[in-house]
C-alpha cells in the first residue's frame, strides 16, 4: 500500500465512506443451484458467498452417522479469483477446515437436529468475492439457506463483526480494516439473545470487549430484520405461485381444502 | 452422471432413436438450451465471466452454471516455470453442489480430468497470445484461467469452453513500459537522482545503475495506466469453441441433459478455432465412452462437428460484441445521463 489508508478520519467517516456504526448493504437471492434443496447467494458489500443445502438425507458413508441426531457436514471453497492476489486453494487447507468447523458447531445448536436421527444435513460454501467479513457471510448466508431448505431451526443465527479503532468501536469491517484493527466475530440467535459463538484472532483489551459486544448483538438484530424481510419475501412469492397455473376442474375441489386447512 | 436405471436408459436411447426423434424438453436433435452469457462477473480478476446453460427464467434456477475468471501475474523467466513470451495456466474446480452425490475424492479426479482437457486446449502454443510477453528473457505475464462448474445439468464441457472463451475475450492486459537505467557521469549522478526519486519508479534504482555498466538492454518496467485501461488479449478471435457430439448407433445430438448424457455410449469432444484469416483448425479432439464406431462415421462426424461450432463461434462472437458495448459504451452514456 502507497499511502497509509485512515481507518477513521476526523470528520467521523471510515475508508469507504461510511460512519461507525454503518453497516454494509446486504443483497439476498434464493435462486436454486443445480439440484440443491435451498440455495441463496449473499452479497454483503463486497463480500459475496453462495451457499446450497442438501438434506437432510442419507449419509454418504455409514461412518459420518449418528445415531440420535442429524450431522452437519459443511464445506468450504474459495475461489481463486476472490480475492486481490491469487491464491489457489486446496481442500484440505488449513484455514478453510478451521472456517467450516467453526460454521458448523455455530449451527450445532440452531439447528433441530434431534429430528432427524442417522441423517446428515450437507451444506456447501462457495466464496465468489472477499472484502471482510467472511465468516458472518457464510453463516448469515447458511441461516437462510437452511431456511429455504425448509430445515427446522430453533431461531435465526445473525453474525456481524464488530472491531475498535483507538477508543472508537466500529461494526461490519472490510478487508483493509481487519488487516489494521482488533476484531470479534459475533452470531447471535435474535430470538433468545443467545449467543452461538464470539471469535477473535487478535488482541483486544478487556475494558473495550463489552462495549464491542453489545454493539454486535444489536447489529446482529438488525441484520435480523433484513433477512427476515427476505425469508418473507420468497415465501409470499412461492405461496403466490401456488395459486398459479391452471388446475383441471377435477381437482378444484382438493385445491380448496388445502387452502382451507 | 445422474443414476439410471436401465429402463429409463432404454426409454430415452428408443425415443431420441424414433422417427421423428424425441427428447424430453422437446428440443431437436441439433438444439441447445438458452444460453446466457454475462462478462465481467468478478471485479477482482482481469477478465471474467458467468456462462449458463439451460437455466429456466421465472426462478432462475436449474441449469449448468460455469464462472470463469483471468488473472495476471508477473512472472520471472529461468525460475521455475516461466516461459519467454508468457504461457497459460488453466485450473477447473468444481463445487460439490454440482455433483451431490460425489465424494470428495472422486469430485477431485473429475476437476483434473476437466483441468487437463482444458490446459493441453488453450495452453498450446498455437493460441499463446503474442502480447503476454513484459521484457524479453526476464519478465512475462503468467495468465492464469480459473473456472468454477456451480451446476451442472448436462454439457459441462461445452459450458466451461464458452466462459473460457468469453472470459479470455474480455481480459485486459496492463500495457507495461521498459524502465532502462544508465549509469551517469559522476558530476551528473546528483541531479539526476533527484529527478529519479521524483519519479518514484523503482525502490532498487542504486542497484540497477550499477547493472547498466554490463547490459544495456532494459531491466525493468512500469505501468503507465490503470490495469482496467489495458489491452485486449492478441488474438482474441482464435479461442476455440467446444462441440460435444453425443453418439448413438446412426444418430447424433447436442446439449445432451444429465439424463441423456448418460443413456449414451459415446460422447465425442471436438474443439475448433476459427481464426480470423486462416481456415479453421482442430484443436482437440476426444472420444469419451465404452462404445465402438468407425472411422468413416468419424469423419461426417468431423465435418457435421465443425458446423455446429461455426454456429457456436458466430453467436458467441456476436453476444461478446454486445457485451462489450453494454460495459463500455453504455455504461458511459448512463454515467453521463445520471
Amino acid at each position: 500500500m502507497g499511502s497509509r489508508v485512515e481507518i477513521l478520519n476526523d470528520g467521523g467517516f471510515r475508508s469507504d465512506g461510511r460512519r461507525q456504526y454503518e453497516l454494509r448493504d446486504i443483497s439476498i437471492d434464493f435462486s436454486l443451484q443445480g439440484t440443491a434443496d435451498g440455495s441463496v447467494t449473499i452479497h454483503h458489500g463486497l463480500t459475496q458467498v453462495l451457499v446450497s443445502v442438501f438434506g437432510p438425507r442419507e449419509a454418504k458413508s455409514r461412518a459420518q452417522t449418528i445415531h440420535d441426531r442429524a450431522n452437519i457436514n459443511v464445506e468450504v471453497n474459495i475461489a481463486a479469483f476472490s480475492t486481490g492476489e491469487r491464491r489457489k486453494r486446496s481442500r484440505g487447507d488449513k484455514r478453510i477446515l478451521e472456517l467450516a468447523s467453526t460454521i458448523k458447531s455455530t449451527f450445532e445448536p440452531a439447528i433441530q437436529t434431534h429430528l432427524y436421527p442417522r441423517s446428515q444435513i450437507d451444506v456447501f460454501i462457495q466464496i465468489l468475492q472477499l472484502d471482510g467479513g467472511l465468516l458472518p457471510a457464510c453463516i448469515n448466508g447458511t441461516t437462510l439457506a437452511l431456511a429455504a431448505a425448509g430445515i427446522p431451526l430453533f431461531d435465526f443465527v445473525c453474525a456481524i463483526t464488530g472491531g475498535v479503532h483507538s477508543a472508537s468501536p466500529m461494526l461490519d469491517l472490510t478487508t483493509l480494516e481487519e488487516n489494521d484493527i482488533p476484531h470479534i466475530t459475533v452470531a447471535m440467535m435474535p430470538k433468545t439473545e443467545r449467543v452461538t459463538l464470539v471469535t477473535m484472532e487478535t488482541r483486544l483489551h478487556v475494558d473495550r470487549f463489552e462495549e464491542i459486544f453489545g454493539l454486535a448483538v444489536d447489529a446482529g438484530k438488525v441484520i435480523h430484520k433484513e433477512m427476515k424481510l427476505a425469508v418473507q419475501a420468497r415465501t409470499s412469492s412461492l405461496v403466490s405461485s401456488l395459486g398459479v397455473g391452471s388446475k383441471p376442474e377435477g381437482d378444484r375441489g382438493m385445491a380448496m381444502e388445502l387452502d382451507d386447512s | 452422471m445422474a443414476l439410471l436405471s436401465k429402463a429409463e436408459k432404454s426409454y430415452i436411447q428408443s425415443s431420441l432413436l424414433s422417427d421423428p426423434p424425441l427428447r424430453a424438453d422437446g428440443r431437436a436433435l441439433t438444439d441447445f438450451r438458452t444460453i446466457a452469457l454475462e462478462t465481467g462477473v468478478a471485479p477482482l480478476a482481469n477478465g471474467s465471466a458467468r456462462v449458463s446453460i439451460g437455466r429456466n427464467a421465472p426462478d432462475g434456477g436449474g441449469g449448468t452454471e460455469v464462472v470463469a475468471a483471468v488473472k495476471l501475474e508477473v512472472e520471472a523467466i529461468g525460475e521455475g516455470e516461466g516461459v519467454d513470451g508468457g504461457r497459460i495456466s488453466c485450473s477447473v474446480s468444481c463445487s460439490p453442489t454440482a455433483y451431490p452425490h460425489l465424494s470428495s475424492g472422486a469430485l477431485d479426479d473429475l476437476q483434473h480430468d476437466m483441468t487437463s482437457v482444458l490446459h493441453s486446449t488453450l495452453g498450446h502454443s498455437s493460441l499463446r497470445p503474442n502480447n503476454l510477453g513484459i521484457l524479453p528473457g526476464k519478465k512475462a505475464w503468467l495468465l492464469n484461467l480459473d473456472i468454477v462448474v456451480f451446476a451442472d445439468a448436462g454439457n459441462v464441457y461445452d459450458t466451461i469452453f464458452m466462459a473460457a472463451r468469453a472470459a479470455l475475450w474480455d481480459t485486459k492486459v496492463p500495457r507495461t513500459r521498459s524502465v532502462e537505467y544508465r549509469a551517469k557521469k559522476l558530476d551528473s549522478i546528483d541531479s539526476e537522482s533527484k529527478a529519479m526519486d521524483v519519479d518514484g519508479a523503482n525502490q532498487d534504482q542504486g542497484k540497477s545503475v550499477l547493472d547498466t555498466r554490463e547490459t544495456t538492454k532494459a531491466t525493468d518496467f512500469e505501468l503507465p495506466d490503470y490495469w482496467d485501461e489495458g489491452e485486449v488479449l492478441g488474438g482474441r478471435e482464435a479461442w476455440p469453441v467446444c462441440v460435444t457430439l453425443n453418439l448413438l448407433p446412426s444418430l447424433h445430438f447436442l446439449d445432451a441433459s444429465l439424463q441423456e448424457e448418460s443413456s449414451v455410449p459415446l460422447r465425442l469432444h471436438t474443439m475448433f478455432s476459427f481464426p480470423p484469416t486462416a481456415a479453421p483448425c482442430l484443436q482437440t479432439f476426444r472420444l469419451i465412452g465404452p462404445g465402438v464406431t468407425n472411422s468413416t462415421h468419424i469423419q461426417s462426424l468431423m465435418k457435421d462437428g465443425e458446423k455446429y461450432a461455426r454456429n457456436i463461434w458466430s453467436a458467441l462472437e456476436s453476444k461478446l460484441k454486445d457485451e462489450d458495448i453494454r460495459r463500455n459504451q453504455k455504461a458511459r452514456e448512463k454515467f453521463i445521463c445520471r
